[in-house]
């Protein structure tokens, strides 16, 4: 999200940039544009100004030849005509003068071919008026005519001359009023320009110290992270490397060389320097993965080992990706990791799974020695003391037949002894067989299979009605079976036995004996009884192997059975425990976990 | 081809339990013929013979050396001429194995070895007036083992 706000404010600033640019080159353009107008404007005042002072001196030079002249008539002093030969050429000049000047100006050129026209026509005159002076006719009309001539076309020049003022006052007028819009626009402009430049400056300063700041804290977020990666690469046991594709170089990071068994950076990265740690059988494989990952630029997993300078071997793994960086480089970014303890642990483990797996191995030997080798002797024992009993009972003295009767009896609890024994061994955990099951009617089979013992003893047993679960249907059935019969074997003397069978849900965290439970709400089934009870301080005791409250002939029994459900319930991953009165009743609560 | 007898065949390696098994069917009086034989090499012998009368009902014990009940069950399934002996397991254990292996082996039923002599007599002579064919139509694994 920020990279890509980063990535809009530089093309932002690309965009600001080269619109300033353009507005900076239009205005400069337009100032260059007023500026070049007004040194025109400028250069075409001095021009006309300079018409202004030649038309004057024209004007000048041939007054000075008409005042000389009628000097010279009146004195006869031929001294007076100096300046008529002078004026003469200065006419000469000034005429050339002014042409030249107006050579733009095809209407002032024209006027200059008439005044020239008029100035020779009035020196034409004034030659002739002064040679009648010099011939003393100045009485004769033909002189006067003459005079007067030369008066009237020296008022035509003179007329002449300032219609061409007139005019290029006017033109200069036009140009002056041209000039001040130039001259009033251009400032302003320069002004805008700067204005504007600096709001550019301004907004793009803003920009870039916004980005500035992003930047740093990015690159202080950058240095956290290399930071914490470091910290994990020790932690975790492993190191980073990094292949650049296009220059085939290699970077390290520092743990990669510590898990090598070197100080960080000791040596140069190159792919060289590394698989020479490498162990000589992974070698082969090693340098295959590595040309693999050459050619298809991707290293899967692979698990090869090194052998560090002191000689300690090492497990590796490593994993590669290629990533594109921002300039289209690729490069591949390696992980490489110490698994030296976890291969340890796991050969461990296996050794001790094969260890489990060999005592599994004789615990059945010894199920099946149980099963069948230990019962068939005690079968025979048992089937001859029933012929001798169906055959020989008339042979035997009454001490015989005490005894046969006391080898019945042992003959009879070693069988229970070995059927509980092995019913104890064969409650085994085995997933496969959970099955959503209905519980009441596991309950029902286990009250059937004792009906004989309860219509013998008047027993009442009353349920509850059980929701289904997913258990081991024969060890619920047996679990049942177990408690009810247990209630059934110790109650009171001449009371029926009243047995209830309660069902309840509880949370996890309202039961006290239950720690670190990973299930939050717990099925709680109850079996509670009026029997003989028992002493709270054995509650724990009753649930270990071959523990027995009572003396066996008081009590039938093999202190196996409560094991038996003690063993069920906890294949069940739940609880049991038994609270217990002497002589008013007690009560076995089971907890199996709800699954959902 | 009816005879007026059950004609019945054990295979036990036990010497105890072949006199048990005689002596019950001494007791019972019943109209069977029995043979015993003493393991399953010999039971095969005789029961391969091409002119060997074939049993009704064949006792089979599983633990037996050389050739077990279980091996000379496989061998009588796979022979057409055996197909109509009703098999009966007759062993010490019960294990949840022997059960399931010889149910899926085809045997008829499993019969555990009482310690009593008179619920022997008693399972003997249910077996012998059992009706296979009604019997062996409705077999399933929880009526596979016999229950007393």
């Amino acid at each position: 999200m920020q990279l890509r706000s980063l990535y809009h404010s530089e093309r932002f600033l690309k965009i600001i940039f080269g619109l300033s640019l353009f507005i900076v080159l239009v205005m400069g353009g337009l100032a260059y544009k007023y500026i070049k107008e007004l040194s025109e404007s400028f250069e075409e005042v001095q021009e006309a100004y300079q018409l202004h002072i030649e038309l004057e001196k024209l004007l000048s030079a041939l007054k000075d030849a008409e005042s000389g002249k009628r000097a010279f008539i009146i004195s006869k002093d031929s001294t007076f005509l100096e300046p008529l030969l002078l004026g003469g050429i200065e006419v000469e000049n000034s005429l050339k003068e002014l042409k030249s000047l107006t050579i733009d100006s095809p209407e002032q050129q024209k006027n200059i071919a008439e005044l020239e026209i008029k100035i020779e026509n009035s020196l034409n005159i004034f030659e002739k008026t002064l040679q009648l002076a010099q011939s003393n006719e100045i009485e004769s009309t033909e002189f006067i005519t003459a005079f007067r001539e030369g008066r009237q076309t020296m008022n035509s020049v003179r007329f002449k001359i300032m219609e061409m003022t007139t005019h290029e006052n006017q033109v200069l007028g036009t140009k002056k009023e041209k000039s001040s819009k130039s001259l009033s626009n251009a400032p302003m402009l320069v002004y805008y320009v700067l204005i504007i430049s600096l709001l550019i400056l301004l907004l793009t300063y803003l920009q870039i110290s916004k980005n500035l700041k992003n930047l740093k804290e990015k690159n202080e977020l950058l240095e956290t992270f290399k930071e914490s990666t470091t910290q994990s690469e020790i932690i975790s046991k492993h190191g980073n490397w990094i292949w650049h594709i296009e220059d085939n170089s290699f970077e390290y990071s520092d743990n990669l060389y510590r898990l090598l068994g070197e100080a960080p950076q000791s040596f140069e990265p190159t792919l060289e320097n590394f698989i020479a740690f490498t162990h000589p059988d992974d070698l082969d494989k090693l340098t295959e993965q590595v040309n693999k990952m050459m050619e298809n630029e991707d290293l899967p997993f692979i698990h090869y080992r090194i052998i560090q300078k002191n000689g300690t071997v090492k497990h590796f793994k490593a994993y590669g990706k290629v990533l594109m960086d921002s300039e289209g480089d690729r490069k591949l970014l390696g992980t490489t990791a110490d698994i030296t303890d976890e291969i340890e642990n796991y050969r461990l483990i296996e050794e001790r799974n094969l260890e489990l797996e060999r005592n599994n191995k004789e615990l059945a030997s010894f199920n099946y020695v149980a099963s069948h080798d230990l019962q068939e002797p005690l079968r025979k024992i048992q089937t001859f003391i029933s012929r001798l009993e169906d055959k020989e009972q008339d042979n035997l003295s009454s001490n015989g037949k005490v005894y046969i009767g006391r080898i019945k009896s042992s003959s009879a609890r070693m069988r229970s002894l070995i059927d509980d024994l092995l019913q104890f061994s064969r409650t085994n955990k085995s997933e496969e067989a959970f099955e959503d099951s209905n519980i009441n009617i596991l309950l029902e089979t286990a009250k059937h299979d004792l009906a004989e013992i309860i219509s013998d003893k008047r027993a009442r047993i009353s349920s509850d009605s059980i929701p289904s679960m997913k258990i081991i249907p024969f060890q619920i059935k047996q679990l049942f079976l177990n408690l009810i019969s247990n209630s059934l074997k110790y109650s009171r003397e001449n009371i029926a036995p009243v047995i209830t069978i309660r069902y309840s849900q509880v949370k996890a965290s309202d039961l006290t004996n239950v720690k670190y439970s990973k299930h939050n709400l717990y099925h709680a089934i109850c079996v509670k009884d009026n029997g003989i009870g028992f002493d709270q301080e054995y509650a724990e005791k009753i649930f270990i192997l071959f523990n027995r409250l009572h003396n066996k002939n008081e009590y039938s029994g093999t202190g196996i059975g409560l094991s038996i459900c003690k063993k069920i319930v906890e294949n069940h991953n739940g609880y049991i425990t038994a609270e217990g009165k002497p002589d008013y009743g007690s009560t076995f609560t089971f907890y199996l976990p709800v699954t959902s | 081809m009816k005879e007026d007898y059950t004609y019945v065949v054990l295979a036990d390696d036990d010497e105890d339990d072949r006199l048990f098994f005689s002596e019950a069917f001494d007791e019972l009086k019943m109209q069977t013929k029995v043979d015993i034989y003493k393991d399953g090499v010999a039971l095969m012998l005789a029961l391969n013979k091409s002119d060997s009368i074939l049993p009704n009902i064949l006792f089979l014990d599983l633990n037996m050396p050389m050739k077990s009940g279980l091996e000379c069950l496989k061998e009588i399934k796979t022979n057409q001429r055996f197909k109509d002996i009703a098999i009966a397991i007759y062993s010490t254990s019960a294990s949840e194995e022997d059960i399931e292996d010889t149910f899926v082996n085809g045997a008829n039923i499993y019969i555990k070895k009482p310690n009593n002599f008179n619920t022997l007599k008693k399972i003997l002579s249910d077996v012998v007036t059992m009706n296979w064919q009604y019997h062996t139509n409705g077999l399933n694994k929880d009526n596979f083992l016999l229950r007393l």
